[in-house]
């Protein structure tokens, strides 16, 4: 689906080079090309980014244009196939940068410099062009080499240490969501580096470690540790401040309510509303320091009640009466949610062997600018146009480079 | 020569002025991204401040507004400007600067919003070349868009809740683990970076179209679209999401977070050449040559077993011992680290992860930037604003001086 194609396209006229694979690059080179830049993702069979992962269209197994996983994460963007194990290859993914006002990659660290595609031999090609190298631990730092994928990261960043059950083990954030926030702060340090390029005309190298861009999720632990040796705690889902501030079981089978209470009013209003007046005035509850020094009896209380509520019912009984709460949604309910779904940011497209398929579209909105949302393309889909017309290449030599296999 | 050999002092976004009417994380965040780029970041606060200010955390825990940690770090490299927003005067005061603006960022509550004539309509139809971001917890328009969320209630709405802890990591059980929020600011943290990038695209949109835009950022559409992995499977296989083991994402084991010695490691050997390093790297144990565990299938259907197995030998050596084998082996096995232990490690210093800040007179260390731009450096250019620390200067001289 379109959102009014009539509208300018905020990143039109700024063409990528994507050599990017798993989830953080092509997290970021998703949403530029849905903001109208050209992404030209280069791949071959041979290295084919992610079309060989599952979950895979029905009956359709294995077929590299069925890919859920890339189908999701390649919308918009074009499909370049490009042997870079041979020498011609390499020189044509050189020429295309050559062309290109970005180059993102997330190979491990070296790989690009092996391949003779590292920023030096690139900036020699196309000094004005901005790179970004995205890896685990970054490219720079006795730790640049080390292998780790999004687990490593979020164990390295310190992020484990404050997530945990109270006085419980380290545990891990979900979502492998170091992939997609690091692919975000990438977006945002490139459309930084293009501003600047556009007044100056100096390109870059950016280095994004993953790790750094989960830290930035944490300063309050940091800062306390480093300024008063405060040692980050595990404490569930309560705030080192506010209470109640929980997920509470609620009835039926692993359903639960976040209520979050941050001031008097609307503590006020959650005893009342569950119908415990009574702690207005008991003396464990009466205020914010007693209720953060009695929140383990606090949190049994509420969830006295909770236990016994249907969490929707619940949620909207709190919300009229002036709290904050809300249900806690699995993924697979997010695609049907009436929120996201009012504001356009599920989005339906359609895909010639997966059929149609929802997602979740750009969570922002835009009145003067437009989205553009479009298919994934199939392996190789874009070769041609791409060879021959921005890089001029002849028919014959084409015809000659696809023979010899460069361009499969 | 490439052309980044020269480091400029300025940064990316010199030039650029941002208007921030901001409180707590997700806002100031957002400029902050700016600040820390070279913009102008002016910070509006009303005369009770952002709330981060009462919150800390503070030297030796003693409340101090113009000693939060929190505040410190989310507002470095902006101007501070104190205006009474109910009063004729501040609003003036408040359009004089959203004149010479290009972005206008906000997450104050909608009810306060409506309560100021600052609403992004007619901030649009005022200033045509403006870019106004506004962030709600769920967005201006559908069912909730009344509804009152924060950190919270946005992360348990957005998917995030539900599959923390999750991969390689789950739940043991489903009744005493809860779905789990760390003690952070995640869901503000993303929406504020989030609104960032949207509110750089619109900035070089404007230089094609002329026009500003309004950038609407819902919270928890913000964090739902991080969930990109877990929503495919559910698009593609229409599967259930489960906390204990999930099927979908835990797909073929060992892929999972165990206990050692010292600490926790992850241990991923989900293919079977991994496999075979890992035998290896346990010494070759004859119950690893058995049925129950020979083929990939085998593992993931005795995972269970499998686990315990697993942990006899993991906590025979500390986290350090079993990364260096694993590095030798090419395992990827890596070891918990606290944040102690990363601040101090040589990574960290190297790269300058952290950078130190003075807060009440007390030395901190806080992150520094999360990416790393060769040609135009990140650098502290001035601590936070401490309230109304810049409102004659501004007001009176604007920021050309």
């Amino acid at each position: 689906m379109t959102q009014a194609r009539s509208r300018p396209l905020p990143l039109e006229g700024i063409r990528v080079l994507d050599l990017g694979q798993f989830i953080a690059i092509p997290f970021c080179t998703l949403w530029l090309a849905w903001l109208g830049a050209e992404v030209i993702v280069i791949e071959s069979r041979r290295r084919m980014t992610s079309r060989t992962a599952p979950p895979f269209a029905d009956g359709h197994e294995k077929d590299p244009n069925a890919s859920g996983y890339f189908n999701q994460l390649y919308s918009s963007k074009k499909s370049c196939t490009i042997d870079m194990t041979t020498a011609e290859g390499r020189d044509l993914v050189r020429r295309l940068a050559g062309v290109c006002d970005v180059m993102v990659d997330n190979f491990s660290t070296g790989v690009l410099e092996k391949l003779g595609l590292g920023y030096e031999a690139v900036a020699a090609v196309n000094p004005s062009i901005v790179m970004l190298s995205n890896g685990a631990f970054g490219r720079a730092g006795p730790m640049r080499n080390a292998r780790g994928l999004h687990s490593a990261v979020n164990l390295f960043s310190g992020v484990a240490d404050v997530t945990g059950y109270v006085d419980g083990h380290p545990r891990i954030l979900g979502g492998v969501v170091p992939d997609p926030l690091s692919g975000t702060y990438s977006g945002f340090a490139i459309l930084a580096a293009i501003h600047h390029r556009q007044k100056t005309g100096q390109g870059q190298f950016i280095d994004v470690a993953m790790h750094e861009t989960m830290l930035t999720l944490i300063p309050e632990a940091v800062i306390d540790l480093t300024m008063n040796e405060v040692e980050p705690q595990r404490i569930g889902n309560r705030d080192r401040v506010n209470a109640p501030h929980g997920i509470y079981r609620c009835r039926g089978d692993d359903t639960w309510l976040a209520i979050s209470v941050s001031n008097e009013a609307a503590w006020a209003c959650l005893c009342r509303s569950i119908g415990h007046p009574e702690w207005l005035t008991d003396s464990r509850f009466a205020s914010p320091e007693a209720r953060r020094k009695n929140v383990a009896a606090l949190d049994l209380a509420i969830e006295a009640w909770s236990h016994g509520q249907d969490v929707h019912e619940a949620a909207d009984m709190l919300q009229r009466a002036g709290v904050p709460a809300g249900p806690v949604l699995r993924v697979d309910e997010l695609l049907d949610n009436e929120q996201l779904n009012a504001r356009d940011g599920v989005v339906t497209i359609d895909h010639p062997v997966a059929g149609p398929r929802r997602q979740m579209g750009l969570p922002w909105r835009m009145d003067s600018l437009g989205v553009e949302y479009r298919r994934a393309p199939l392996l190789g889909e874009h070769t041609h146009e791409i060879l021959t017309g921005l890089l001029g290449i002849s028919e014959a030599d084409y015809n000659r480079l696809e023979a010899g296999g460069v361009l499969s | 020569m490439s052309g980044d050999r020269q480091a400029t002092t300025q940064g990316p976004l010199a030039g650029v002025t941002v208007v921030e009417l901001g409180d707590g994380t997700a806002g100031p965040y957002a400029a902050k991204l700016f600040g820390d780029l070279g913009a102008d970041v002016i910070k509006v606060e009303e005369p009770s401040g952002d709330s981060t200010r009462r919150r800390g955390p503070f030297p030796d825990g003693r409340p101090d507004p113009e000693a939060s940690g929190l505040f410190m770090y989310l507002n470095t490299n902006k101007f501070g400007v104190m205006l009474e927003l109910d009063g004729q005067a501040g609003v003036q005061a408040m359009h004089r600067l959203l004149e010479r603006a290009d972005i206008f960022i906000t997450n104050l509550p909608a009810k306060r919003l409506a309560s100021l004539p600052f609403n992004a309509a007619a901030l649009r139809s005022r200033y045509p070349r403006l870019v106004v971001t506004t962030i709600s917890p769920f967005g201006m328009e559908g069912p909730w868009s009344e509804r009152l969320g924060d950190e919270l209630i946005t992360y348990a709405m957005s998917g995030m809740a539900y599959s923390t802890p999750g991969m390689p990591d789950a739940a043991d059980d489903l009744v005493r683990e809860p779905p789990l929020h760390p003690g952070c600011f995640v869901s503000e943290t993303i929406s504020g970076l989030v609104a960032a990038e949207a509110s750089m695209a619109a900035l070089i949109g404007r230089g094609c179209s002329g026009q500003g835009c309004h950038i609407e950022l819902s919270q928890q559409a913000a964090v739902a679209a991080m969930q990109i992995r877990d929503v495919t499977s559910a698009s593609y296989i229409g599967s259930r999401y489960n906390r204990l083991l999930n099927p979908i994402t835990i797909g073929r084991m060992p892929n999972f977070y165990l206990p050692c010695k010292d600490g926790y490691v992850t241990v991923a050997a989900p293919m079977e050449i991994h496999w075979k390093r890992l035998t290896q790297a346990m010494g070759n144990p004859t119950w690893a040559q058995s049925e129950t565990y020979a083929t990939e299938a085998a593992r993931t259907a005795n995972w269970v077993t499998l686990r315990l197995k697993l942990i006899e030998w993991t906590m025979t050596l500390t986290g350090a011992e079993l990364h260096a084998l694993a590095e030798k082996m090419q395992l990827p096995i890596f070891p918990f680290y606290s944040i102690r232990k990363m601040a101090e490690s040589e990574h960290s210093r190297e790269r300058r992860t952290l950078v130190e800040v003075e807060i009440g007179g007390r030395s901190a260390h806080m992150p520094a930037a999360p990416f790393k731009m060769r040609a135009t450096p990140w650098t502290l250019r001035r601590p936070a604003p401490r309230l109304g620390e810049h409102t004659a200067m501004i007001l009176k001289d604007g920021l050309a001086a």
